[in-house]
């Protein structure tokens, strides 16, 4: 019946909620979108009041009254100011960087203004992580990144994130709790298995199949914008023969499968697990991997953003559609 | 959410010493020399923990530490109970509390009792400087409160007492608000006061050389400010004490026993003693208000005879006005007076008589002899009054350097040396009165005042002070008679400090007092000046209670809770205009300058013509798709737009006119 009755009062809760903060990607706070309400410590600084009143009551004196009134005058300015250390900052989702189940993935936040402002001591948290605390110069930007618990696997959705403020006095609390419409992706938890991985190499090709890389000299290619500047043939260049790239490539001793039909037995998220932790394995060694799921085949290569590739094939295999846009 | 480990940061640490140090600075005039040591040898400690010269102390060293500061605090005061006992273990607890800061809940712990005990230090003294350093202590305070919430590594001192400054001043209009307008309730229970300590002033008993002491102190005593016209200087005795009982050397009081009708105490505002109506009084009454410094001393002073006129006073006996607790800060009242009275003129009980005529056996006998003897010369106890005056006035001398007494003090002075100050003349005018069989007694308190010229109010100094004499006549009652008057006459009807102003030991203890320059024009009306500011401060702050009352109902018409709180909400929200407005202001856009003003001008009459910029679109591609659809506009928008371009972009020193000029050839609509 309890439950009952927190459940129905939670689902209440959030239902006000998304309809006083709906998501946005982009916020700028104002007194909408900002709660303020004493902290523990302001309480106390209320008791204190209470105390000082009784003093200057008992022994009737006036100046003790004055002092009280000053103190009290001073819990009513610092409304003013917690609030206005928050309002006219702009939140803004930015950059999220997966993590891995039972890790935490990590979600950017940028505050920024446009008023001169200094802000002091802000911090934002999510209900599943540390507070992170800010303190942004006027006119500036600043970010924050707030490590979340990896709970499972896919799309994770932190939440709403609380930015709040209890600067100058600590008395008074300023917050919100935002849905900034951003999402973070959790791979599978790496868990060793035993598997018979297939070493592949098909006919007529050669094992040594060329990859980019540093190793063994390759060609000799007209330059193309971004390519590193050690790899120019300085000398041709010198001999005034135009600017050319020497590109090399890395040897490749094996062609690997990671299969899911390497694990027998195991239940899907074991597999995945097992599949995650061979691929960190891989990782390194001078070995080309490719994918194999139900329904999804990655054709094996080397490099981190082939591995970042499998990785989220991994992360979202057989879960719901992406919820939430990525950015 | 967990918090991470909290760190002190630097600012923090150095604004809770330098709160310590504020609060021990407002509390040195009454607190033991060893606690200021302890609480500075703690601070020194604190500092060397945080540069990691010694380590942390253990849990002996701070068990040791409270007890011994416990004590030392039992040692010094004989009890834990009382105001100042209990104002030193506040001290040293929260200098100990300096010691373990390791989360920030100790940190406020610190914060929050030194608010406290600073404030509390009014308790001691209320002069506007303490006001003043009190008022620096709480922003101090503050200060540390804020750099406690500042980020670690920029934490920067001078940005939270910066902060703390500016919120405190803008404290302040809603503080008047509030302390103008909570209501004062009365104590709600009885709270240990602080120890009276040796009385200031005018004390309960007599002995030949206190009041010479007083005249080298040229401090206030109290202020007074009549509704009506000051009296005449002559009639201004201010009564504070009668003393009855002598010991042969010191006149003191009598305990309050023997009374059998009624209560000994008629509080004002409550129904009238039956002795009340012993004293007749005639004609329309003085009305005034006294401010007292603190003297305490439970004892008020006014003229005779009076009744009080505010709670919390109470008329004696003996048709003098009390307080319940001394007066160990400045204190206001009100009462009445009728100069034109008789007390207890139709009878004296037998009782009340002998005491009235005690004297101390083996003292003075030269003096009860001759008593005896002028008693049956002159029967008439009046006539009796007048010999004696009489014979001081043929060749005593009135004067601030009396030679010393040896036992039979009354003996000495009136047979011999015949020179000496008021309580020489009252104390052996009431011998004398007593051996020759009509009762009478010792009365102290002051006489005169200063007329402030510009205040409208009256100054009553220590050296003011004054004892005089009581006595007895059938059908007239007690008779105030004061010998000092016989030998001195100008004393009383000028004032004190004029009669003595050119004598030595005149205000001896105080060389640079600024009353001994008073014949120098300047520096007597800086003095005044300087007066007038502290009985301002006495009245309307200190004694602002006894004031609320007439303001609230000035401003109001008639005080009730309603009408309290419509003000309170009124004036407060009043008091906080100016600080929203000087804080929400700075949340305004930030002003635009010339040259985007008048891109944007271009943009809303292109708008109007149905081609509003697109989010995001530059001033050029806008430019393109304008001239697309308008050809005919085409050479105007892109003159305006090159010279925009040039004018935001290029370092150019144009001036905007060609851009204005440009802007003038765009169709408005």
């Amino acid at each position: 019946m309890a439950t009952a009755w927190r459940d129905t009062i939670n689902r209440r809760y959030r239902q006000w909620v998304d309809w006083r903060l709906p998501a946005s990607r982009h916020t700028r706070l104002n007194n909408r979108r900002l709660f303020v309400f004493p902290t523990r410590a302001g309480f106390a600084y209320i008791g204190l009041l209470v105390v000082l009143w009784l003093v200057a009551t008992n022994y009737e004196n006036n100046l003790v009254f004055a002092a009280t009134a000053l103190l009290g005058s001073l819990l009513v300015i610092a409304i003013f100011h917690t609030f206005l250390n928050l309002s006219g900052v702009t939140v803004e989702a930015g950059r999220s960087f997966p993590g891995f189940c039972g890790g935490h993935a990590e979600i950017e936040i940028t505050l920024s203004q446009t008023s001169k402002r200094h802000r002091e001591s802000i911090s934002l948290a999510y209900a599943s992580s540390d507070s992170v605390t800010v303190s942004l110069p006027g006119s500036e930007r600043t970010s924050a990144t707030l490590a979340v618990e990896a709970t499972h696997r896919g799309w994770l959705d932190p939440g709403r994130v609380t930015i709040a403020t209890v600067y100058p006095l600590g008395l008074i609390r300023a917050w919100t709790i935002l849905d900034i419409k951003t999402s973070a992706l959790v791979y599978p938890r790496p868990i060793r298995a035993e598997a018979q991985l297939q070493s592949v190499t098909a006919p007529g090709e050669d094992s040594r199949a060329a990859m980019p890389g540093r190793e063994d000299f390759r060609s000799l290619d007209k330059y193309q914008r971004g390519e590193p500047l050690t790899h120019i043939a300085w000398k041709h260049f010198a001999r005034e023969r135009g600017l050319y790239t020497k590109h090399y490539s890395d040897p490749v001793d094996e062609r690997v499968w990671l299969d899911w039909d390497a694990f027998p037995g195991l239940a899907t998220e074991a597999r995945l697990s097992a599949l995650c932790e061979w691929l960190l394995r891989l990782q390194g060694e001078r070995i080309e991997y490719g994918l194999r799921l139900p329904g999804v085949e990655i054709t094996p290569a080397k490099g981190d953003s082939h591995r970042d590739r499998i990785l989220k094939a991994l992360a979202l295999y057989d879960t719901p559609a992406v919820v939430r846009s990525q950015p | 959410m967990t918090q991470p480990q909290w760190q002190t940061p630097r600012a923090a640490i150095i604004w809770m010493q330098l709160s310590v140090a504020a609060s021990l600075a407002l509390h040195a005039g009454h607190l033991p020399a060893w606690l200021i040591a302890a609480a500075l040898t703690v601070m020194a400690w604190q500092i060397c923990v945080y540069r990691g010269v010694i380590a942390h102390p253990s849990t002996w060293h701070k068990v040791l530490l409270t007890s011994a500061c416990l004590g030392g605090v039992l040692v010094t005061y004989d009890s834990l109970i009382g105001l100042e006992p209990m104002v030193a273990i506040l001290i040293s607890g929260f200098a100990l509390k300096l010691l373990e800061i390791h989360r920030r809940r100790d940190a406020l712990l610190l914060i929050y009792l030194a608010y406290f005990v600073v404030v509390v230090q009014c308790l001691f003294t209320q002069g506007i400087t303490t006001a003043a350093l009190m008022v620096a202590s709480v922003c101090v305070i503050t200060t540390a409160l804020i750099a406690v919430y500042q980020q670690g590594e920029r934490a920067h001192g001078w940005l939270a007492l910066r902060k703390s400054t500016l919120m405190l001043a803008q404290a302040v209009p809603l503080m008047l608000v509030l302390f103008i307008i909570i209501p004062r309730l009365g104590p709600l229970w009885v709270v240990p006061q602080q120890a009276s300590a040796a009385s200031i002033g005018v004390s309960d008993s007599m002995t030949p050389g206190d009041f010479t002491d007083l005249s080298a102190t040229p401090k206030v005593a109290f202020r007074v400010s009549f509704d009506g016209d000051m009296p005449a200087q002559a009639s201004l005795y201010w009564r504070g004490l009668v003393l009855s009982k002598f010991d042969g050397r010191t006149w003191s009081q009598l305990g309050p026993w023997g009374y059998r009708t009624g209560n000994l105490l008629q509080w004002y505002g409550d129904r009238a003693e039956p002795w009340d109506s012993l004293a007749e009084r005639r004609g329309q009454p003085l009305e005034y208000t006294v401010t007292l410094e603190p003297s305490n001393g439970s004892w008020l002073f006014a003229l005779a005879t009076p009744r009080p006129a505010s709670p919390g006073i109470a008329l004696t006996r003996d048709f003098r006005l009390y307080t319940r607790s001394p007066v160990v800060t400045e204190k206001q009242y009100r009462a009445q007076s009728w100069l034109d009275y008789k007390i207890e003129p139709e009878r004296l009980p037998p009782w009340r008589r002998s005491i009235e005529l005690r004297l101390p056996e083996g003292f003075n006998p030269k003096t009860r002899e001759v008593a005896a003897r002028w008693r049956e010369e002159t029967p008439d106890p009046e006539a009796l009054v007048q010999r004696l005056l009489d014979y001081y006035r043929r060749d005593f001398v009135y004067t601030l350097k009396p030679p010393l007494l040896g036992k039979h003090t009354v003996d000495e002075f009136l047979w011999q040396t015949r020179r000496g100050f008021c309580e020489f003349f009252a104390g052996s005018f009431v011998f004398f009165m007593r051996a020759a069989g009509v009762p009478a007694r010792v009365v102290v308190g002051y006489q005169g005042g200063e007329r402030h010229p510009e205040g409208d109010y009256m100054l009553v100094h220590q050296y003011d002070a004054h004892a005089w004499a009581e006595v007895w006549l059938a059908g007239r009652g007690w008779v105030r008679v004061d010998p000092t008057a016989a030998v001195a006459p100008a004393r009383i009807e000028s004032s004190f400090a004029d009669y003595f102003s050119a004598e030595e030991g005149f205000l001896d203890g105080s060389p640079l007092a600024l009353e001994r320059f008073r014949h120098i024009g300047w520096i007597n009306s800086l003095r005044l000046q300087l007066d007038e500011l502290e009985y301002a401060w006495a009245k309307w702050v200190l004694g602002y209670d006894s004031n609320q009352m007439t303001l609230l109902s000035r401003i109001l018409g008639r005080v009730d809770p309603m009408r309290m709180g419509m003000l309170l909400l009124f004036a407060g929200s009043l008091a906080l205009l100016p600080v929203g407005w000087m804080l929400l202001r700075s949340r305004q856009r930030p002003v635009r300058d010339d040259i985007d003003r008048c891109f944007l001008e271009f943009c809303r009459r292109m708008a109007r013509l149905g081609l509003g910029r697109r989010i995001g679109e530059g001033p050029r591609d806008y430019a393109a798709r304008i001239a697309n659809q308008k050809p005919e506009l085409a050479p105007e928008i892109w003159a305006l737009v090159n010279l925009y371009e040039r004018q935001r972009y290029a370092t150019a020193g144009e001036n905007n006119l060609a851009l204005r000029q440009a802007l003038r050839r765009i169709p408005r609509r």
